[in-house]
């Protein structure tokens, strides 16, 4: 049972260099350049050459792309003015350039210490990410961390064409803590990690429809993911949108009312829900095609 | 000149046993009139044994005592393996306690340090539990004896379940000294899975309002294994467990451990060692060991307790756990402690602190934690006759005298230079020997593994083979070069550093054949509990705040 | 944040060939990030520049890079670290991880 590294164990470098074409990547705005956090330097906390984005072009499987990976153990991969600007650099370039995009996320959100620029930066990625899509330029976020997509990440990374998740990987906007706090312990116990998991985890995203694609947490099986889904785009149009808003009107309608993650799963075709706990994201993906028949 | 009475003590248990009267039907006392029992059985003056260790708890028994005055309790010799609830403090704090005798007080360390300096912690000495256990028998047998069980049946049998631990240890020298024996249980029912304690030595039993506390202590989450550990995991698997080929053993509790048990079935395998190391284990059921056993690399082992969640899968493996006629789990600390003692071929722990002569302490004055078992298991038995292949190959390297025993124990401590927070392991002096400390245990330095006793350190710099050294300046020079860049491996000398090396008692990872880069988490069997749970076939069910699917 | 910078006695580098500047290393808590780039001066130095959030272990950080140098043909070369509390024995690792990238080009 000796295998490579896990995906959600590798570094946004390593995680980079095993998901493209082997010695593809050219790094934009790289380490010797010293591009580091002013406010941070400011506050003494540590800084990181890259503000903890890496970004740069790369090629998958022959083709053109441009990717980003954010470095989560890096101030929780919190956005902040130059991190911002790096990825809406990147988004337009590929709105500019025509190049698919990608983006392996592991981020809170805003960084708190450049918080406006923060904020700022954010939604000017996703005003280039809708660029990108008008222009069906794919766009691609990769989810597969504990530290995931919460915050303006977590809503950034739901505007990009496709989603590719792996079972460690979490997807929201309020943290389990904040939710906690907001609504009470009762509603919503954070520390409770199954809960956490069922209700925000790649699989639960992966059956509401959230995310296109669930694979093993290993940049192979992201890698060939990723490929699948260059070729493709999801258009925004006024019927797309309305199809959307009617899924989102029926999941509330089905599952509103519910306290318990396990029914959303039955609900959704998982029979034997301890076993597809356990279960890899492609046999649970498997499980949930099977029990949807 | 005192004269012998017959049978006082005797008349004595009847006395008591008389005065609660109608408030237990036959051995059967309601939970409400416990306290009311606990005041008519105990008497000033008693040896109080109340049972706790590292795991399991007569947590219910520990709060009714804790409830009573000190005018219902007071002049207590107390005499238990761990010091671990907020009630057991409180028996200090209230003035009850007129000694106290124990070996461990992990999670109340802090607390008990507070006593010793408020001068509210009359203590006899810290032991070890076979010390302790020993002592049962000798001068400090228990009057009264509060214990925890699974369950009993309507005669007072006692199901003891995973957690044996020190159960029998406690009651048989209370049963047999006309000491009263009294248990609480987590159920009462007709017809017991399997009788671990026969009902002829218990006196009174109560099905506890809530079931008994139980730590799940020896779980490690893999997924906090750093990249470190699996580097001193490595170099101590090639340069201890494969040069003396250590068949039988006792791993601490931590996470450098942790890291070995899960590269056997990877990182071992490659080096061919299966079926050569690691085959009998005196340890508990330890989550990580889930991939070795599952890979066939484990032929036994026994227990000193049980460990939350491992119930299904001990069960499932009977042929490497020991197992009752029920199926179910057994373990036994006495038993554990003296087949680590005698049995086995190596002991490897961590400790908090190691000084300049390989004393090892996890005591300082903020926090006073004892020993436990690990001085049992870490420290030579020279009343030990059987040979093994490692027993011999290090006793030769010890260069013995005319007068002493051939072989050595490998006993190893196993630390990384520095803990969390930059703070180094290896001191010039042990907090522990602070005079405070020393003078609340009667001039005894809490010592957990003397120097004399290690055979071996492993730190991320390398191995240090100290029972190859030829005097106390060479041991410390060997220390000092695998103490890294902490104040004590700072002042080392390079050019002894180098001679130590060449004679093979300093040892660096490349000496060994690892190369540090090569280390990585990815060698582990797996990554997370998730993953020990599917190595289990599902068979191992963590506790909950492990579980995140 | 302590900052201190220092150049310590090194063989010269013994390639011109791989990369001008590797990378090893995440700044996160008890970690630390090590960037090693060619074209230091002198050839015979390694050229260190070190930023830790803890302070007060200037001598074992000194030891430790001093050992590098020692044992490793660096000179020639400047090392830049971010430090956020990593042991010393993550800054030897480290270094050698991206001294590694740097002599043979891998990642």
């Amino acid at each position: 049972m000796t295998r490579g590294p896990l995906f959600h164990e590798q570094t946004a470098r390593q995680r980079i260099a095993a998901v493209v074409d082997r010695g593809s990547f050219d790094e934009l705005l790289p380490p010797p350049e010293r591009l580091t956090s002013p406010y941070l330097a400011q506050l003494g906390i540590p800084v990181s050459f890259d503000d903890g984005v890496v970004i740069g072009r790369a090629r998958i499987g022959g083709k053109k792309v441009y990717l980003a990976a954010q470095v989560g153990q890096f101030v929780g991969g919190a956005v902040g003015e130059i991190h911002g600007a790096k990825l809406t650099g990147l988004f337009k370039a590929a709105a500019r350039d025509r190049v698919p995009c990608v983006l392996i996320v592991e981020s809170g959100g805003v960084r708190l210490h450049e918080g406006s620029a923060g904020e700022i930066a954010i939604a000017e990625t996703m005003r280039a990410i809708f660029e990108c899509r008008a222009l069906k330029v794919p766009t691609i976020a990769v989810i597969g961390t504990d530290i995931g997509a919460y915050g303006g990440i977590g809503i950034l990374s739901t505007c990009c064409d496709f989603r590719v998740m792996t079972e460690h990987g979490r997807l929201g906007i309020s943290g389990p803590i904040v939710i906690e706090k907001w609504m009470g312990k009762k509603a919503y116990d954070s520390s409770n990690r199954a809960l956490v998991w069922k209700t925000s985890g790649g699989k639960t995203k992966y059956l509401l429809g959230d995310a296109e694609a669930l694979v093993h947490d290993d940049a192979g099986a992201v890698r060939e993911a990723i490929g699948k889904l260059l070729a493709k785009s999801s258009p925004v149009t006024l019927k797309n949108v309305k199809a959307r808003q009617k899924d989102l009107e029926k999941r509330l309608k089905r599952f509103g009312k519910t306290g318990d993650p396990d029914d959303v799963w039955k609900g959704m075709g998982v029979r034997d829900v301890a076993r597809a706990s356990l279960a890899s994201g492609p046999e649970f993906a498997a499980m949930a095609k099977a029990g949807r028949r | 000149m005192r004269t012998a009475e017959t049978g006082a003590r005797r008349r004595n248990k009847m006395e008591r046993l008389e005065r609660v009267g109608r408030l237990a039907r036959g051995k059967f006392v309601a939970a409400k009139d416990v306290p009311a029992v606990l005041k008519r059985i105990i008497e000033p003056g008693d040896i109080l044994c109340l049972e706790g260790d590292n795991q399991k708890q007569a947590d219910f028994l520990a709060n009714a005592l804790a409830s009573l005055d000190k005018k219902d309790l007071r002049d207590i010799h107390l005499v238990m393996s761990c010091i671990t609830l907020p009630a057991h403090i409180e028996l200090f704090k209230k003035g009850m306690i007129r000694q106290v005798d124990f070996c461990y007080a992990g999670p109340q360390g802090t607390a008990v340090a507070d006593l010793v300096k408020a001068r509210k912690f009359p203590v006899g000495a810290i032991h070890t539990y076979n010390e302790l256990f020993g002592r049962f028998y000798v001068d400090l047998t228990p009057r009264v004896a509060l214990v925890a069980a699974t369950q009993a049946d309507r005669k007072g049998n006692l199901y003891l379940e995973a957690n044996t631990e020190d159960t029998p240890a406690v009651i048989e020298p209370t049963a047999f000294s006309d000491g009263i024996v009294f248990a609480q249980v987590n159920k009462i029912v007709d017809r017991l899975p399997r009788i671990d304690i026969p009902a002829d030595q218990v006196d009174f039993v109560v099905e506890a309002p809530y079931p008994m506390h139980l730590q799940a202590l020896f779980t490690r989450d893999p997924a906090a294994i750093t990249e470190v550990q699996v580097l001193m995991a490595m170099v101590a698997l090639r340069g201890i467990y494969e040069k003396y080929e250590v068949q039988s053993l006792n791993h601490g509790v931590g996470f450098n451990t942790a890291a070995i048990e899960l590269l056997l079935p990877t990182y071992g395998e490659r080096l061919g060692l299966k079926g050569k190391i690691c085959k009998h284990w005196v340890v508990n059921p330890l989550p990580t060991m889930i991939p070795a056993i599952e890979s066939g690399w484990v032929e036994s082992v026994f227990a000193f307790g049980g460990e939350v969640g491992m119930e299904r899968y001990t069960a499932a493996r009977s042929d490497v756990f020991f197992t009752g006629r029920d199926g179910g789990f057994h373990s036994n600390r006495p038993m554990g402690q003296l087949a680590g003692l005698y049995g086995i071929d190596m002991f490897i722990g961590a400790s908090l602190q190691i000084d300049i002569n390989g004393n090892s302490s996890t005591v300082s004055t903020s926090r006073i934690t004892g020993f436990g078992g690990a001085p049992n298991m870490g420290c030579q038995p020279t009343g030990r006759r059987h040979p093994t292949k490692a027993w011999l190959k290090a006793g030769a390297e010890a260069n013995p005298g005319p007068g002493s025993s051939p072989g050595r124990k490998l006993v190893v401590q196993m630390v990384e230079t520095f803990q969390a927070g930059r703070v180094p392991t290896f001191v010039e002096e042990l907090d522990a020997a602070e005079p405070s400390i020393r003078k609340a245990l009667h001039g005894v330095t809490p010592v957990m593994i003397y120097g004399d006793d290690v055979t071996h350190i492993v730190t991320e710099e390398g191995i240090a083979n100290l029972a190859a050294c030829r005097s106390v300046a060479e041991r410390q020079a060997a220390i000092r070069a695998v103490a890294g860049y902490t104040p004590v491996g700072l002042k080392r000398n390079k050019r002894q550093t180098a001679e130590l090396r060449a004679r093979g008692i300093v040892q660096l990872p490349e000496d060994v054949g690892v190369r540090p880069s090569e280390a990585s988490r990815s060698l582990l069997a797996t990554q997370d509990i998730k993953g020990l749970v599917r190595w289990s076939k599902g068979l191992y069910d963590p506790p909950a705040q492990f579980v995140d699917w | 944040m302590e900052k201190f910078t220092k150049a310590f006695p090194s063989k010269p580098l013994k390639t011109t060939a791989g990369k001008p500047w590797a990378l090893a290393g995440v700044v996160g808590s008890g970690n630390l990030e090590v960037l090693v780039e060619r074209g230091g001066r002198p050839s015979d130095a390694m050229e260190c520049h070190i930023e830790t959030s803890i302070p007060g272990y200037k001598a074992s950080w000194l030891a430790a890079l001093a050992d590098f140098a020692h044992h490793y043909p660096a000179g020639g070369t400047k090392v830049t670290i971010n430090d956020q509390g990593a042991p010393p024995v993550l800054v030897t690792l480290r270094l050698r991880q991206a001294y590694d990238h740097l002599v043979k080009g891998s990642k």
